[in-house]
């Protein structure tokens, strides 16, 4: 399934990169996540816990952050697995500068989805994607003013 | 009509139901019994690197955990029916294994089993078993299965197909008809994929007793002498008379219940394995996973009419999804059930179906409710009525032109289809008209015009159907690849006291054989309905039967019941005779006795059954005892037919359809129980309007099923349907002892296109010609929106 | 945890996993086995019972959550052979065909004609959402139900 949106941040290009690819940030502002554990540069394992509707789950995987041009673009990849089934996704990010404090986060990407997570989960993941981000992305934006 | 014959008799079985006292499987609890949970694939193909059973093996109260890996691996299931290609290459038919074997063929295959104490147990242990699987790419879509490139659903054939196959005509006449006729009538359409949805979902405990070495498998089945063949002779290579297979309630079937399933192979294996009882019941995700599906035909078909709207040519191209593997009747679905019906009630001379039958990565499909016969009649129902829209004729009217005219099938012969099949007996003209006559047609047609001009939206919808069931005369089915006999087993014991006991091989499972069965009985003898009990579901108790499915029961069990009161009634005759000191020719039976003829000396059938039991003063030469046990195998199938009528109304501004009123008048022959058979003729109906308003299994492109859970994928609820009306018309059936024709399916064969058909009726002056199914808000407000366009 | 309820009149005190649903305690502790289970998202009522007066699905209510409460299945609803008018009605009227959805479909039903004794066959359609059937098209369970109704305002 497809996911894209955007989002307004507060802040350069710049600032906004910086957070994004720091790991300690990036543990403390994902909604559900639980432990972010760096093996390589740009390679993370991640443990999360995701609710979708009627289904819930602790997820475990690798996150890798691939594609970087600096303050631009990068793309993320996430392979998650779990017991109520497994995700696969691949979102372009790109930062759009708007002005000098403004950057419009632009995401897309693919996600596909496996087991009891897409049989009672598919029609609500778009919902889902949604609200993560926008969780996310505030967020993130609370980090950056602090 | 009898004194019960014919008659509303309240149901026998009804009072255990009602209390709570049914016997369904999951309700019986063996000493030492465990439980079994299943690891099941996430994908609809991969490939299984590994399994690490480890950590799940030391869970609490884990006993067991087999894989594919294990001996069990060894073994499937077979398919019970062979379709061989048009070209005569045999039919492509893969093992299905009891657990996946290093390659994963659909969402929701077993991986692996875990037999734990408790059922919790069992399902916190199967949470840990690693399985490591690499995704490869599938195909769900039959007609996407035969593109050139498609996934391969199993690597030892160079493309997807199980078979093809054709009937009818001979094509390029059938094309010729086509070019040369007045007006072809063109449509494209899927005929979705459903979930059989039993309330009861499937549920299964084998039970291995070392001390007789013998093996009881209690079953939800339609069939348990089947089932013992299939598990014994195919499966698992065991001995048939060590396994005796119990079947007692089972919560609907629907056909999903016929087959047989890989559980109850791999559980029969396995309490051997490890010495105790094992139970498996399905919740309601495995049924959507693991339950056969019905339908999936992707659809192009044409019929040609000439100028006065009589049907000159009949052709359709169909691909028809097999699953990953072939189901117990999966391959005579799309063909011998489906294409054999393309005749319809026409006289239609030329007809022709192609049939290609792909795998793809999706659980298994095979029969449900009506099996192919649902599917033709939507094709002819749906092209009729859109011919004669096409043509601007009446649909009712079109319908009348092409009926085939009355034939009794004993002073006329029965009528020879275009595609094999003899009809037995047939009236088709006055079911519809009985049934235009309680829609009040005419008047419709005027409130329709009326409603229109206020922007409300009526709509109107006929089919009408025949359907061959009482399966049926096992030298044609064999001739035509199924690998077993289709005649019914019924047996009578008269216990000394004149009560009787029926063994029946037929399966009742909510059809209410213990009623309709001890009717017949009770009449024929004269008794009281009391004095007779069915039994039924145990192979170890009834000779050998074939089951309940395509309505078969009442024709070919009730006349194999029949036989065997006849056989009673000839011996108890020569006992009379002997006792009233008369010839047996001298004597009249009626009301549960022996009377000479013009005299007042008479002998109860209660007195002859006690003398045949204690044979003091007794015939010379004749044997004691009154039971007797008889094989029915029937001439041909039964036909019965019928003509639905569904009234809609569309929210113009939401698309959603009100279904207002449904009309059925059904010919089943005669008929034994007349509430039984009303019905069985709602809940048929109540199908059919489900499949086109409201079902449909969906897979995503990858393979995942996003209709898995009730949230999902929409049953029918009580407010979702009106009263059904309900008439009949009887035309006998002319070769069986009751005359009777089945009336299971008729109602979900013939309803669903007279939905789809009353919703485009609605919608026919927007520009609208067909919506695909289910006709769901967001469909119909999509159609209306682009007829705006 | 400990539990003591009282079902169809008698008092059952039991330890129970804190997990442990009121069906799995109906069915495998106390062996009422007519109370049925027909699927896992709350939706098709084959496990509906009555407790403390009012119909629930039993499979979304846990047992611990029952604690001191008062259940009535379908096992306790007959008086002795004496079958309650809604069951007699269910069998007068061919309510029933294969009998899995009918405990919940019955239990329903009481809880239905209790709160509305005089329902309209819309309103009985309405109130009977919660219970799918599959065999009979709903068409005789409703009649039954107008029968029962009007046995008990008799």
């Amino acid at each position: 399934m497809k996911i894209t949106g955007e989002h307004l941040i507060e802040a350069p290009p710049e600032k906004v990169w910086q957070n994004i690819l720091d790991p300690r940030v990036l543990e403390k502002i994902t909604p559900g996540i639980k432990s972010l554990e760096e093996l390589a540069p740009d390679h993370y394992k991640a443990v999360s816990e995701i609710k979708m509707g009627p289904v819930k789950g602790q997820f475990e995987g690798e996150f890798t952050i691939k594609d970087k041009t600096e303050n631009k673009s990068c793309k993320i990849v996430l392979d998650q697995k779990s017991k109520i089934g497994n995700a696969l996704a691949e979102i372009n990010l790109e930062l759009i500068p708007v002005s000098d404090t403004q950057t419009k986060v632009h995401y897309t990407g693919d996600a596909r989805i496996s087991g009891m997570l897409a049989r009672m989960g598919q029609r609500l993941i778009g919902g889902v994607v949604k609200t993560l981000s926008k969780q996310f992305f505030e967020a993130l934006q609370k980090e950056i003013e602090q | 009509m009898g004194k019960f014959i014919g008659k509303s008799i309240k149901r026998k079985e009804d009072v255990r139901f009602l209390t709570g006292k049914g016997k369904y499987t999951d309700d019986i609890k063996l000493p030492g019994m465990t439980h079994a949970a299943f690891v099941r694939s996430p994908y609809a193909h991969a490939k299984i690197n590994n399994i690490n059973t480890a950590e799940a093996l030391k869970a609490e109260g884990v006993v067991a955990i087999f894989t594919g890996q294990d001996e069990c691996g060894n073994y499937g299931v077979p398919c019970g029916w062979q379709v061989n290609f048009k070209n005569g290459e045999t039919m492509r038919e893969p093992q299905q294994p009891l657990l996946a074997k290093g390659v994963v063929r659909y969402l929701g295959e077993a991986v692996a089993i875990v037999i734990a104490e408790t059922l919790e147990q069992a399902r916190d242990a199967a949470e840990l078993v690693e399985v490591d699987y690499e995704e490869l790419p599938a195909v769900t879509n039959p007609k996407e299965a035969m593109k050139e490139g498609a996934p391969l659903v199993h690597d030892e054939w160079p493309d997807n197909a199980a078979f093809d196959w054709c009937i009818g005509n001979d094509r390029a006449e059938v094309e010729k008809a086509l070019e040369n006729a007045h007006h072809v009538t063109e449509l494209e359409y899927v005929n979705q994929r459903l979930a059989p949805n039993a309330i009861e979902p499937r549920s299964y405990i084998a039970d291995y007793n070392a001390a007789d070495d013998k093996w009881t498998l209690y079953t939800s089945t339609q069939n348990p002498h089947l089932i013992r063949l299939l598990l014994c002779a195919f499966a698992l290579g065991i001995p048939e008379h060590k396994v005796r297979v119990v079947s007692y309630d089972v919560g609907g079937g629907f056909g999903s219940k016929i087959f047989h399933y890989t559980q109850e192979a791999l559980l029969t294996w396995a309490t051997k394995q490890i010495g105790r009882p094992i139970k498996w019941t399905a919740d309601r995700s495995e049924a959507f996973l693991t339950d056969a599906h019905g339908r999936d035909h992707v659809v192009k078909a044409k019929m040609g009419f000439d100028k006065e709207g009589k049907i000159v040519a009949l052709l359709a191209d169909e691909y028809c999804a097999m699953g990953a593997y072939l189901s117990t009747f999966a391959p005579a679905i799309p063909t011998y059930l489906h294409g054999t019906l393309f005749q319809g009630l026409y006289t239609t001379p030329l007809i022709h179906l192609d049939v290609t039958a792909p795998f793809t990565h999706t659980v298994p499909v095979d029969a449900y409710r009506g099996a192919g016969r649902p599917e033709a009649t939507y094709l002819l129902e749906r092209l009729i009525e859109t011919g004669a829209k096409e043509m601007g004729m009446d649909p009712a009217e079109i319908r009348f032109k092409n009926f085939i005219p009355p034939f009794d099938g004993v002073n006329q012969p029965g009528y020879q289809t275009q595609v094999a099949l003899q009809y037995d007996s047939g009236n088709y003209a006055p079911v519809l008209k009985r049934a235009l006559e309680m829609a009040g047609y005419e008047d419709f047609r005027k409130e329709q015009e009326e409603a229109r001009k206020q922007g409300k939206l009526l709509g109107i919808g006929i089919s009408t159907y025949i359907e061959a069931c009482g399966i049926a005369p096992s030298a044609v089915v064999g001739a035509l690849g199924a690998r077993a006999g289709l005649y019914e087993a019924g047996e009578v014991r008269v216990q000394p006291t004149g009560k009787v006991s029926i063994y029946t091989g037929a399966h009742a499972h909510g059809q209410g054989h213990e009623t309709t069965f001890a009717q017949i009985v009770a009449d024929k003898l004269g008794i009281a309905l009391e004095d007779v009990e069915i039994i039924h579901g145990d192979s170890e108790r009834s000779a050998f039967g074939m089951g309940t499915y395509g309505s078969r029961s009442l024709a070919v069990g009730g006349s194999a019941i029949v036989k065997s009161i006849e056989k009673v009634l000839e011996k108890g005759a020569k006992i009379a005779a002997h006792k009233l000191e008369a010839a047996v020719e001298d004597l009249d039976y009626a009301d549960g006795k022996w009377t000479v003829k013009g005299t007042d000396k008479s002998v109860s059938f209660g007195d002859v059954a006690l003398t045949a039991y204690v044979p003091h003063d007794y015939p010379e030469g004749l044997e004691p005892g009154l039971d007797f046990s008889s094989f029915y195998d029937p001439a041909n199938f039964t036909y019965p037919f019928g003509a639905h009528i569904a009234i809609v109304e569309v929210c113009p501004d939401t698309g959603k359809v009100t279904l207002k009123r449904f009309i059925t008048c059904d010919d089943v022959g005669n008929v034994i129980n007349p509430m039984i058979v009303d019905g069985q003729v709602h809940g048929g109906v109540v199908q059919g309007i489900g499949q086109a308003l409201l079902e449909g299994v969906v897979y995503d492109e990858n393979g995942q099923m996003i209709s898995g859970s009730y949230m999902d994928y929409a049953m029918p609820r009580a407010d979702d349907v009106p009263m059904i009306e309900t008439d009949r018309t009887v035309t006998p059936c002319p070769h069986n002892p009751l005359g009777v024709k089945g009336a299971g399916e008729a109602g979900t064969i013939g309803s669903t296109p007279a939905v789809v058909n009353a919703v485009v009726d609605a919608l026919w002056h927007l520009g609208i010609r067909d919506i695909p199914m289910p006709l769901t808000p967001a469909r119909v407000w999509e159609a209306m929106n682009a007829a705006k366009a | 945890m400990k539990v003591t309820l009282t079902v169809n009149g008698k008092q059952y005190s039991q330890e129970v996993e804190p997990r442990t649903s009121l069906t799995h305690f109906l069915r495998e502790m106390l062996n009422l086995t007519g109370t049925h289970i027909g699927c896992d998202t709350s939706s098709c009522g084959a496990c509906t019972v009555i407790l403390d007066g009012v119909a629930v699905k039993s499979c979304t209510v846990l047992a611990v959550q029952a604690d001191g409460c008062e259940v009535t299945t379908i096992e306790g609803l007959a008086e002795g052979d004496h079958l309650h008018p809604i069951q007699e009605a269910f069998r007068e009227h061919h309510g029933l065909q294969c009998g899995f959805c009918t405990p919940g479909m019955v239990m329903t039903a009481v809880d239905l004609l209790q709160k509305n004794p005089n329902p309209t066959e819309e309103e009985i359609r309405h109130g009977l959402e919660g219970n799918f059937c599959r065999c009979t098209g709903y068409h005789n369970i409703v009649k039954s139900i107008q029968h029962a109704a009007e046995k008990l305002n008799a």
